[in-house]
């Protein structure tokens, strides 16, 4: 479904990138694990097109010179240089790190602004399957996104994205600032997304303990360099990651 | 004398809230500082005057056509101009304020100045309203204010354009990843806002008449409104024209016109030393923004 092949990232001179390549099949859960900057919101952001904008806006101020080099397949299709929106409307939708709300609407509000591309009743639709997989987005629905919890806020965040209408869902630690029992309750979501939605997801952390046990195939990255990929259960059995990620 | 007062200034404050809306919903969108904003205003009733007299058009036509025409303008503005400063405050304002200079002092070279240049009233009546006479284009001024703030509270929240508005104001890049065309609903938050601004002189010039001094003082007067309210604030806007608009009348009738000028100013220091982000106005966090 998507192939990343030798995918390079420049900052002015900085490689945030390194010749990344990866491989996504449809209905996998497919992790890249690595910790602070390592490179994996860079690469979120370079499937999701957010690098083509950030390249866009600093290029008119002339600000930072970001460079993009290698290429990614969408079904066969190269879309590095395609836009963000026009991505989201191929089915890649991502939910950025640190729970991002709009966080003055309330929950329901933010549900309706990611349905911007979708007709009325389907928005509605998506919207009441949102509320069956997080039940307490929907006793919350009409309070402000800023006073919910890091966890709401997450749950919140993921289903936007669904709103949205994803077949390859991306989220950027998803996992960070939870407490490990709501880690749990978003890491079954996820499965339970692509059991029954049918929707692929690439998901990013650096804790590799709760997602690992889920993942179908996990790419370690340091330095922005791949560094080891393999199912979950054999990096589980890894004792470079044992002992980097599990401290063991 | 004290229920007439009342009632001019609240005309007097829907008028200012027309004068603001417009600029306050740009800037509250995109972050754009329209400082043309007062320079659309007089070019739209230029143009409207120019179809009615040169052309010979219906009013209501050439209203609508210059309507449609600084709209227009104001897209272009950001697609050819603000586009490549968004985000830099400062350039912003310059390269508005640039446009609206030169779009009003164009009009003041070729001689555009005088009492002849103005619009015509909508219906030529008037009315006996708690005492004093009030003319219909004044009531007509403060249904449309009426219908314009209900209209844009529905737009803003029950349609997907304007929900999608209100993303992009809130955090841009969360917008982007929902699809929103961040460029795209920029340029229309720009050109809407010009074009309320063409509405607001359409209604509001049959009052007085058009000269390029006026756009002057509808941008000094939309920023005093914003800045009170709290920029990027629409509740902010409403409250902000009451107070300054009732200041200012009351200050007419019961001290002296000449302090007029002087009560709105010290209503904005007193406001800016006790709240320096307005009285509705969260201040944004300028990296927030790009």
């Amino acid at each position: 479904m998507l192939v990343v092949k030798n995918l390079m990232v420049f900052f002015e001179n900085a490689l945030a990138l390194n010749d990344f390549s990866m491989e996504v099949r449809e209905g996998e859960i497919v992790g890249v694990i690595g910790s602070n900057s390592a490179g994996k919101t860079t690469l979120m952001n370079s499937l999701s097109g957010l690098i083509i904008d950030m390249r866009v806006k600093e290029l008119r101020k002339g600000g930072e010179r970001i460079t993009v080099y290698g290429e990614i397949l969408y079904n066969g299709e190269d879309i590095v240089e395609v836009k963000p929106s026009d991505r989201v409307k191929k089915g890649i939708v991502l939910s950025r790190e640190r729970h991002p709300v709009f966080p003055e609407s309330s929950v329901l509000e933010n549900l309706k602004i990611a349905g911007y591309l979708k007709k009325r009743e389907e928005v509605r639709g998506a919207i009441s399957s949102v509320f069956e997989l997080f039940p307490a987005l929907e006793d919350l629905k009409n309070r402000k996104a800023g006073f919910l919890s890091g966890g709401e806020q997450q749950m919140l965040a993921i289903g936007m994205a669904l709103v949205v209408g994803p077949r390859l869902l991306l989220l950027d630690e998803p996992l960070l600032g939870l407490s490990p029992l709501v880690q749990k309750a978003v890491v079954d979501a996820i499965v339970r997304l692509r059991d029954e939605g049918s929707i692929t997801v690439v998901l990013s952390e650096q804790f590799a303990r709760p997602v690992l046990p889920v993942i179908d195939r996990g790419y370690i990255i340091e330095n922005g360099m791949l560094t080891l990929t393999g199912s979950g259960a054999e990096l589980m059995e890894n004792p470079e990651i044992k002992s980097a990620y599990f401290g063991v | 004398m004290f229920l007439g007062t009342v009632v001019y200034a609240v005309i007097n404050s829907v008028i200012l809230m027309l004068m603001a809306i417009g600029f306050n919903l740009t800037f509250g969108i995109s972050g754009v500082a329209n400082f043309a904003h007062g320079a659309l205003y007089i070019l739209s009733a230029y143009v409207s005057w120019m179809l009615l007299n040169m052309l010979g058009l219906p009013f209501f036509i050439s209203a609508l056509f210059s309507i449609l025409i600084t709209t227009l303008v104001g897209a272009l503005m950001y697609r050819f101009v603000l586009i490549r400063v968004r985000g830099q405050v400062l350039s912003e304002v310059i390269a508005t304020f640039g446009i609206g200079l030169a779009i009003l002092e164009l009009f003041r070279y070729l001689g555009f100045v005088g009492f002849e240049y103005t619009l015509p009233v909508f219906i030529d009546t008037s009315f006996f309203v708690a005492g004093v006479y009030v003319d219909m284009q004044r009531i007509l001024i403060v249904v449309l204010g009426a219908v314009l703030v209900f209209g844009l509270w529905l737009f803003t929240h029950h349609t997907s354009l304007g929900l999608a508005f209100r993303g992009i104001a809130q955090d841009e890049r969360t917008a982007l990843t929902l699809g929103i065309d961040t460029d795209w609903i920029a340029t229309l938050s720009v050109s809407l806002g010009a074009g309320l601004a063409a509405l607001a002189a359409t209604i509001i010039i049959p009052l007085g008449s058009i000269s390029p001094g006026e756009g002057y003082d509808v941008l000094i007067k939309a920023l005093a409104v914003c800045i009170i309210g709290g920029l990027g604030s629409t509740g902010g806007v409403i409250v902000a024209s009451f107070i300054i608009g009732f200041a200012e009348r009351f200050t007419d009738s019961y001290i002296s016109s000449h302090w007029t000028m002087i009560v709105s100013l010290a209503a904005i220091l007193i406001v800016l030393t006790m709240k320096p982000s307005g009285l509705f106005g969260k201040q944004k966090e300028l990296e927030e923004r790009i």
